[in-house]
């Protein structure tokens, strides 16, 4: 049936297109070439990476490896439902932000303001490292995760390992006299690793199968998708594209940009007792210590596999998408159910932010753009469809 | 391009086709009527100034030839300059035209805008006298930069050669032939400030393509175009952009930068110009468009008809063009939701009427009313209820105004235009306008 139909929208001829959504700035497809599953074996610096990547005798604890907290069964994140991994040398200390997937982080790109100066890229929550290698180098020496006390504390580890011969074979026999260098060569094959293995960026989920003309999505599943791209209803896509590039590559739900969602502050982090206490995302780094502005942004994650998470957010406030979803929608327009109650009975909206920073918080793109006594943009119902679209992004999918 | 001037000169035009008959060239029979008139007028001041050349180059020759009071020898530089023989016309010649527009919303004066909306170089070089190439720089906007909105573009890069009296072959980057405007686009060759809705928002003038395509032409007017081009890019639409809703080709088209080329499209024109004051056409290009980058095949298929009518005073004309897209269901499956999905259908028609009012020497004042209709999303393919988009509302727009002609080359405009739909858009118009 085809609907022809002369009571639609007006054509708008010269209304300005001005579509500079507040997230974006570049990025979000990956390669053409690299969206086809790749078979290619491993080079000998990524197959040492992998070994590295899997040794939990790197750790102080001797119990945590990269694959601890990235599990490659779980789109390389965490098995398990805490707010935020415990590591240290006890394997008891809470760490600042929740782990999030590793996958199709190699299409991500150094930090940046991009032209309209939305920042963008970068590794980390916060974008604080340059390249996938930079961030393989963090969790090493992080009293929170790793804790090793420095770079020559990790590489006395690795002199240890039954892999070192195969180290020192490729990197040279007398590298480990220079720890510095063997720790750079230990992040370089951690990152040869990740980019090398396509099961770092399988792109093989039913929506990529469904890209690829070889299986259709469900009503339900299509309805989600139509919701989570409307601008008037979801807006998922603004931050999160969902559709394939001009050059073909495919969507990696993610624009690599930076946002401010006002998430709630989490009780189940330690830290978070402490009333003094804020998690300021990107304007916690030095380099960006005069962007108050930019306090309370974090950057936005890929939805690849993103049902497979346990937790959400940054800090890990919620522990389901119907909640995490639901929070998008009524955040403004049912604070209550999100925010404490100041004395006076007011909802205090946005406490996980120092009350300067509040202004910081999108409150002018949809879904946001609400307030209490309005409709929340997705009902109940949509909002199950887009979870059910969400579920189509789960890489590994077998038609049945 | 050389304009076209809808201007009504029956014995004129006689003339003009005649010449052009007998000069045979392509050139010839995808100009209209007035621009071979110019032309005529144009050979003729330099056969003129020929012929004051011959007359000094032979006086000089007889100077020469008379004996040197002196022993000195005679200077061997005249009788050479006299050995060659004087074209009609250079070699190389440089064209131009430029649009600079004022438009003033009525109802948001706010957004009144000036604009040199463009500015164009081109140079045409004879080789030999079969074969030249002709081209066209063309910047929008006036200043293209990394923060500014201009932009600098190829409109034409194509080589023509002339085969037979008959047919000629071109290659390169060339307009395609379709409806009124595209190929005759310069200010002086159409009514009112801005160029029609139809022939932007349906047929994305200036369309060019790159290819190849033979021009045939014949002694009882009749003019045939086809060939082989490059073809649209449906990967390029992109669904959260209003581009697509404002002209669905024109935010596909690839404008032979860096264009894919897998796919080849193929195109025809034909045009009857067999009675003086009268031109009959039609046009139509079809090929694949997904380049071999999408699962799913799509194919772009845009006709027209056409008409002009230059009686006495009067100057009338029409098009009728729509367009197709096929298999949208399939690529629009994936955009569900956006604003902007590809649409079926698109197609747009107008009616023109202009008079000369007044004239004196070169002056020449034209009142016009052109009344059009287009959609630019006619009709979408079903997704199924509560994902197929609605079809646009039809837009229709009147334009009123009037073009002084300070000469054959230059031209001052003014008009109103009022929108049925979009009646924000509602504006006056200035402009001035050249070519040559």
């Amino acid at each position: 049936m085809l609907i022809w139909s002369s009571s639609g929208r007006g054509l708008g001829l010269l209304a300005a297109a001005a579509l500079l959504a507040g997230c974006g700035g570049g990025g979000g497809n990956a390669a053409a070439t690299a969206s086809e599953p790749q078979t290619a074996s491993l080079s000998a610096q990524a197959a040492l990476g992998e070994k590295i990547f899997n040794d939990v005798s790197l750790s102080a604890s001797g119990r945590q490896s990269c694959a601890s907290c990235h599990a490659a069964d779980r789109a390389h994140s965490p098995t398990n439902a805490l707010s935020v991994q415990l590591g240290g040398p006890l394997q008891d200390q809470q760490g600042r932000r929740s782990t999030p997937s590793i996958d199709y982080l190699s299409f991500n790109s150094t930090f940046h303001f991009a032209a309209d100066g939305t920042p963008t890229g970068g590794f980390f929550w916060d974008g604080r490292a340059a390249s996938l290698q930079a961030q393989a180098g963090g969790p090493f020496v992080n009293p929170f995760e790793m804790a090793n006390a420095d770079v020559p504390a990790v590489v006395a580890r690795l002199a240890r390992a039954a892999y070192v011969d195969e180290f020192k074979r490729v990197f040279g026999a007398d590298i480990l006299s220079r720890p510095s260098d063997a720790m750079g060569r230990m992040t370089l094959a951690l990152s040869q690793y990740q980019k090398e293995d396509a099961e770092f960026r399988p792109f093989s989920s039913k929506y990529d199968e469904f890209l690829r003309g070889k299986v259709a999505l469900t009503e339900q599943e299509l309805r989600g998708l139509a919701l989570f791209n409307s601008p008037g209803k979801g807006n998922c896509q603004a931050c999160h594209p969902s559709a394939k590039a001009a050059d073909g590559s495919f969507p990696l739900f993610t624009d690599f940009s930076y946002d401010n969602l006002g998430v709630p502050r989490n009780p189940a982090i330690a830290r978070n007792a402490d009333p003094a206490y804020f998690d300021l995302g990107l304007c916690e780094r030095p380099d960006l210590a005069a962007r108050k502005d930019l306090c309370g942004a974090f950057k936005v994650p890929s939805l690849r596999n993103v049902a497979q998470r346990q937790v959400f957010f940054h800090n890990g406030r919620f522990t389901s998408l119907k909640e995490a979803l639901t929070f998008y929608v009524q955040r403004d327009t049912h604070p209550e159910k999100w925010y404490p109650l100041n004395a006076d009975g007011s909802v205090r909206k946005f406490d996980d932010l120092p009350a300067a920073y509040a202004g910081n918080v999108n409150t002018t793109e949809a879904p946001y753009n609400r307030k209490p006594g309005d409709a929340p943009a997705l009902s109940d119902a949509e909002i199950d469809d887009v979870i059910t679209f969400l579920r189509t992004l789960s890489d590994g999918y077998t038609p049945r | 391009m050389t304009p076209s001037h809808p201007r009504a000169l029956p014995a004129r035009s006689l003339l003009a086709t005649a010449l052009a008959l007998a000069l045979g060239s392509a050139q010839a029979q995808t100009a209209t009527e007035a621009e071979l008139a110019r032309k005529l007028d144009q050979l003729a001041s330099e056969l003129a100034t020929v012929k004051a050349q011959l007359v000094q180059l032979q006086q000089q020759q007889q100077r020469a030839a008379q004996p040197a009071p002196a022993a000195a020898p005679a200077p061997v530089a005249a009788p050479v300059v006299a050995a060659e023989v004087p074209r009609a016309e250079p070699a190389t010649v440089l064209t131009s035209y430029g649009e600079i527009n004022y438009n003033r919303p009525t109802k948001a004066g706010q957004n009144a805008q000036a604009d040199i909306r463009r500015f164009v170089l081109g140079y045409q070089h004879r080789f030999d006298d079969k074969t030249k190439v002709v081209t066209e720089l063309e910047v929008e906007h006036a200043v293209a930069s990394a923060s500014d909105a201009g932009e600098v573009a190829i409109e034409q890069a194509f080589i023509e050669h002339q085969i037979n009296p008959s047919l000629a072959l071109r290659a390169g980057l060339f307009l395609m032939p379709v409806g009124l405007l595209n190929e005759n686009h310069e200010p002086t060759a159409f009514y009112g400030v801005e160029r029609n809705f139809v022939e932007t928002a349906i047929i994305p003038s200036t369309w060019r393509e790159g290819g190849i395509q033979l021009v045939g032409s014949f002694d009882n007017g009749l003019t045939l175009q086809g060939g082989l081009t490059t073809s649209f890019d449906l990967n390029k639409w992109d669904a959260k952009s209003a581009d697509g809703r404002k002209s669905p080709l024109g935010s596909i088209h690839q404008e032979m930068a860096l264009a894919k080329a897998h796919d080849v499209a193929l195109f025809g024109a034909a045009n009857w110009r067999g009675i003086p004051g009268l031109l009959l056409g039609g046009s139509v290009f079809s090929g694949q468009a997904t380049q071999a980058q999408a699962v799913t095949q799509s194919r772009i298929t845009l006709w027209d008809l056409h008409a002009r009518w230059t009686p006495g005073r009067w100057d009338f004309a029409t098009v009728y063009t729509r367009g197709s897209i096929s298999n949208t269901a399939a690529l629009n499956t994936p955009l569900v939701g956006n604003d902007t999905l590809i649409p079926k259908s698109f197609d747009g028609f107008y009616v023109q009427g202009a008079y000369r009012l007044w004239s004196s020497e070169d002056y020449a004042l034209l009142p016009f009313v052109r009344w059009e209709r287009f959609n630019t999303a006619k009709s979408y393919a079903d997704l199924g209820a509560g994902l197929t988009p609605e079809a646009a509302r039809t837009e229709r727009v009147i334009t009123v105004g009037a073009d002084f002609r300070l000469s054959q080359n230059i031209v001052f405009k003014a008009d109103y235009q009022r929108f049925r739909e979009a009646t924000d858009a509602n504006r006056y118009n200035l402009g001035v306008g050249w070519s040559f």
